[in-house]
């Protein structure tokens, strides 16, 4: 009994963290309340910080779960709040609702990574399943800044690719612990097809990038990684010859300041808000971030390094890391091939899609429009972000139990001995 | 699933170093371009902070007030003359002449910069906030001289010139032709062809011509070990792929050493001396002069120069070392050029504000002198120093000598089609050598008329400046 409560105590390094995340959020919902004394801050500012209570600490009583890693993505999630609010309330607060949707998500991901056992008709279910949620887009979606990857039900805007993912994930992971490459290969090659179909280049950059990662994790297989990754360079050659819109992206990508008033436009104010904000930023809520086209999706990042400066974005950047090295360290733990393979792909998905948005934000590379994890606006893309954590969260926990496991057995052992 | 375990930590490290590249990008793109990305004419925050801000003055190097705000209207103080002189630099206040000071150091005139304790001070009395006070390097007495000087040595031609101290970058004069009144902007000033709103000296690229012959003598002088002494037979022209290369009116020189040819302007001897340098070598030392490089200065922007790097076939080469071909540089990178040789191979970047003060009126220097690089070798310096001296002293340049003072230069005429018609620049590069007056020159004349050369036509107005200059002291 020591030796556990001691080891959780050492894993719980969250406990200052998150009253300082709680405390962080508490007084900037309260200074942007003491700005026009409008009640819904005054209401954010005790609900987020209880959000984040539920989230970090009462999770882990349910079952045993990574501490730093629900601080921190907790504390991403409401960091998107925080902003979008400070730039137009009316999102804030449905993404503080999709921010309750997404714990709850969490938490049935992570039963459901810990309860079922026997994956093989949950996975043969969910390929035709997927594919067809992937097709439906271009059959009634709406296209939208040159994309056309996302339909309504209702007045809810669904984006497919979003949920897909996670699938995408359990169907890989499945097939390659299995050795059975056939499978994954159909279904990952169906997937990035449909989504060139939908020009959606961002998502199919991700699938193609961890599907290819994982591949390389599973099989160790280096040439065959590198055949893959010739093939890919290859079809984003052919697909800048032949698509206009891709030469267009590249165009813009080098030059934005050359035609800044039409096409360069977003980028052009997303590098001006950057500029603007300098080291410590111009302040929450001040600045202009609502001259930056999309600020609340793709170009959130913008808006936070105007507002709270260059170093607080390295600052996020950083939190990003410390969830890749969690998610890798989770990975490693664990005890089967495709659990191994599952956080994995998870914590990859997390960290390429944030790397491709906050380079196209940058000008590091072209732009395609994928949301930034957590942050950005969008409840499928806030709630399939959570989920992704609740995989990665439900191996933690199959680790954990393991481990205990381990550790009930070994003390048997040595009881045994004793006697 | 031991070996699945370490290609997973090699995985994440990938994404680390993807992390990382994204960390050292942005904060290097920020640190680099930001006062670039940021006074852009349409950053909205600048716009909106011009409804609330006073602007601040814009003040040249000897106090005078060049621009300043009264009742909420940018006014340009002086004469009309003088006003037209320094519009270029300063830029006005309908944003037409781009990257002026006006717009590019937005960030001081509308306080942007303005420590926070001194904008808190003015929020809590009330009062209305002013930007910061911009202490410029620019001395505008000279630049009004120099228009003068233009109109008496080439009347009606239009041109550029910028003068600079070689030792520190400070930048002392600069102005283009033609140029407008900021304070009655027409609709005739919009549509002149001369497009008075260009700022010649920053924003346009010419051929170099002869001026070139400098860094061709500079590359011969690193990469042949005899080419002192060597003598070279100039025979009048040289057949290159069947295009005849002359010299100015079809001279003979007969042999003569490299430090002849210079003097001379012999073209025979320099595109030889290209041929010989092939284009690998005379490149290179292009480049350490500054061309081909992404000019990133902290207080101007700069048209970066080329040396063209596609076509390249022989002829290409052997004009390139006359400084023809599509070699392409600013009349502002020229006189970095002469002001590189000037101060022993250091080339400064060259620098236009000295100082800011805010309005309760503290005071920050913001004056540096900084190296942008190393072009050339102090030994190889003090070679081209003697080269150019001849120039003026016996050579092509004779008409920039000033009695009592060491002037060293380089004349040029260059030659380009524009839209169909052959026009011809005149060039003047050159210096002060006398200790006392760091000053480098460059004067650019466009379209002069033939038999004309850089040596009648730019050289006087150096001269002019180097008198104005020699006053100074």
């Amino acid at each position: 009994m020591k030796n556990k409560q001691e080891r959780s105590f050492r894993k719980d390094p969250g406990r200052l963290l998150s009253s300082t995340v709680m405390l962080f959020f508490f007084s900037a919902f309260l200074l942007l309340f003491l700005k026009d004394y409008a009640w819904q801050a005054f209401a954010l500012s005790l609900a987020v910080p209880a959000m984040i209570w539920l989230g970090v600490n009462l999770l882990p009583r349910l079952f045993p779960a990574d501490k730093l890693l629900l601080s921190l993505t907790n504390f991403l999630c409401a960091l998107g709040v925080l902003v979008l609010y400070a730039t137009n309330p009316d999102y804030a607060y449905q993404q503080a609702t999709y921010y309750g949707v997404g714990l709850v998500a969490m938490v049935i991901c992570i039963y459901l990574v810990r309860i079922i056992r026997h994956w093989k008709l949950p996975v043969l279910l969910l390929m035709p399943v997927s594919l067809g949620l992937l097709v439906l887009p271009l059959i009634i979606g709406k296209e939208t800044n040159g994309a056309r990857n996302w339909f309504y039900v209702g007045s809810l805007s669904v984006q497919p690719s979003e949920i897909v993912k996670l699938s995408l994930l359990l169907i890989i992971s499945y097939f390659m612990s299995r050795r059975k490459l056939l499978p994954w290969l159909i279904f990952a090659g169906g997937c990035l097809g449909i989504l060139m179909l939908q020009k959606d280049l961002g998502t199919a950059l991700m699938y193609y990038g961890v599907t290819l990662m994982l591949f390389y994790a599973s099989s160790g297989n280096l040439l065959l990684t590198g055949v893959g990754l010739a093939g890919g360079a290859g079809a984003a050659v052919m697909g800048y010859k032949m698509f206009a819109h891709v030469k267009k992206r590249v165009a813009i990508w080098q030059n934005p300041w050359s035609d800044y008033d039409n096409a360069g436009y977003q980028l052009v104010q997303s590098l001006m808000a950057i500029a603007s904000g300098g080291l410590f930023g111009v302040g929450l809520g001040l600045g202009y971030p609502r001259t930056i086209p999309v600020y609340h999706t793709d170009f959130i990042f913008a808006v936070i390094c105007e507002q709270f400066g260059l170093i607080f974005g390295l600052c996020v950047l950083l939190m990003y890391v410390a969830i890749i090295w969690r998610g890798a360290t989770v990975a490693m733990a664990a005890r089967t091939s495709f659990h191994g393979l599952l956080a994995m792909g998870a914590t990859l998905m997390i960290g390429l899609q944030t790397f491709v948005i906050i380079g196209g934000v940058i000008k590091l590379i072209p732009l395609t429009g994928v949301t930034m994890p957590f942050v950005s606006y969008g409840g499928t893309s806030l709630v399939s972000s959570m989920c992704l954590v609740g995989l990665l969260q439900g191996v933690a926990s199959l680790n954990e139990d393991d481990l205990d496991e381990d550790t009930r057995l070994a003390m048997l052992g040595s009881q045994e001995g004793m006697r | 699933m031991k070996q699945q375990r370490y290609l997973f930590k090699i995985l994440a490290l990938i994404m680390f170093g993807l992390f990382l590249l994204l960390a050292v990008y942005g904060g290097y793109s920020i640190t680099t371009y930001g006062n670039r990305w940021f006074s852009f004419s349409r950053n909205p925050r600048v716009r909106a902070q011009k409804q609330t801000v006073v602007a601040g003055d814009i003040i040249d190097r000897n106090g005078i007030t060049l621009a300043t705000t009264v009742d909420g209207k940018r006014v340009y103080q002086g004469s009309e003359e003088s006003r037209r002189a320094v519009v270029h630099l300063l830029g006005d206040s309908q944003g037409q002449v781009s990257n002026g000071v006006e717009t590019f150091q937005t960030r001081y005139l509308y306080g942007f910069e303005t420590p926070l304790s001194e904008r808190f001070q003015t929020l809590m009395a009330g009062e209305t906030r002013h930007g910061d006070n911009v202490k410029l390097t620019i001395d505008s007495q000279l630049c009004t001289e120099i228009t003068r000087y233009f109109s008496k040595h080439n009347p009606g031609k239009n041109g550029a010139a910028v003068v600079m101290n070689y030792q520190t970058g400070e930048l002392i004069a600069q102005i283009s032709l033609p140029n407008f009144d900021p304070m009655n902007i027409t609709q005739a000033t919009h549509q002149d062809p001369g497009q008075p709103f260009w700022n010649r000296a920053t924003q346009s690229v010419y051929p170099p011509g002869s001026s070139f012959k400098t860094i061709t003598a500079t590359s011969a002088l690193e990469n042949i070990p005899d080419i002192t002494t060597q003598e070279i037979l100039c025979t009048g022209g040289l057949r290159v792929m069947e295009q005849a290369i002359r010299d100015y009116g079809n001279d003979v020189h007969n042999k003569l050493t490299l430090r002849d040819a210079f003097k001379k302007s012999c073209n025979n001897v320099f595109t030889l001396t290209a041929l010989t340098l092939g284009d690998e070598k005379l490149r290179k030392t292009a480049e350490s002069f500054g061309f081909n490089d992404n000019f990133l200065f902290r207080d101007l922007v700069v048209e970066n120069s080329t040396y063209p790097t596609e076509n390249r076939n022989q002829f290409e080469l052997a004009t390139t070392g006359i400084g023809q071909s599509a070699l392409a540089a600013t009349p502002m990178h020229m006189c970095m050029v002469a002001a590189a040789i000037a101060n022993d191979g250091v080339m400064m970047e060259p620098r236009l504000l000295m100082s800011v003060t805010t309005a309760k009126g503290s005071t920050r220097p913001l004056y540096q002198p900084k190296e942008y690089r190393t072009a050339l070798t102090p030994e190889h310096a003090a070679t081209l120093q003697t080269y150019m001296r001849d120039v003026v002293k016996s050579g092509t340049g004779t008409r920039a000598a000033v009695p009592g003072l060491i002037i060293c230069g380089k004349t040029g005429s260059a030659e380009s089609s524009l839209s169909g018609s052959d026009v011809t620049y005149g060039w003047f590069i050159g210096y002060i050598e006398n200790d006392d007056l760091p000053y480098a020159v460059s004067v650019l004349v466009e379209s002069i008329e033939d038999g004309q050369g850089g040596g009648s036509t730019a050289a006087p107005i150096a001269a002019d400046i180097f008198k104005y200059l020699q006053g100074l002291r």
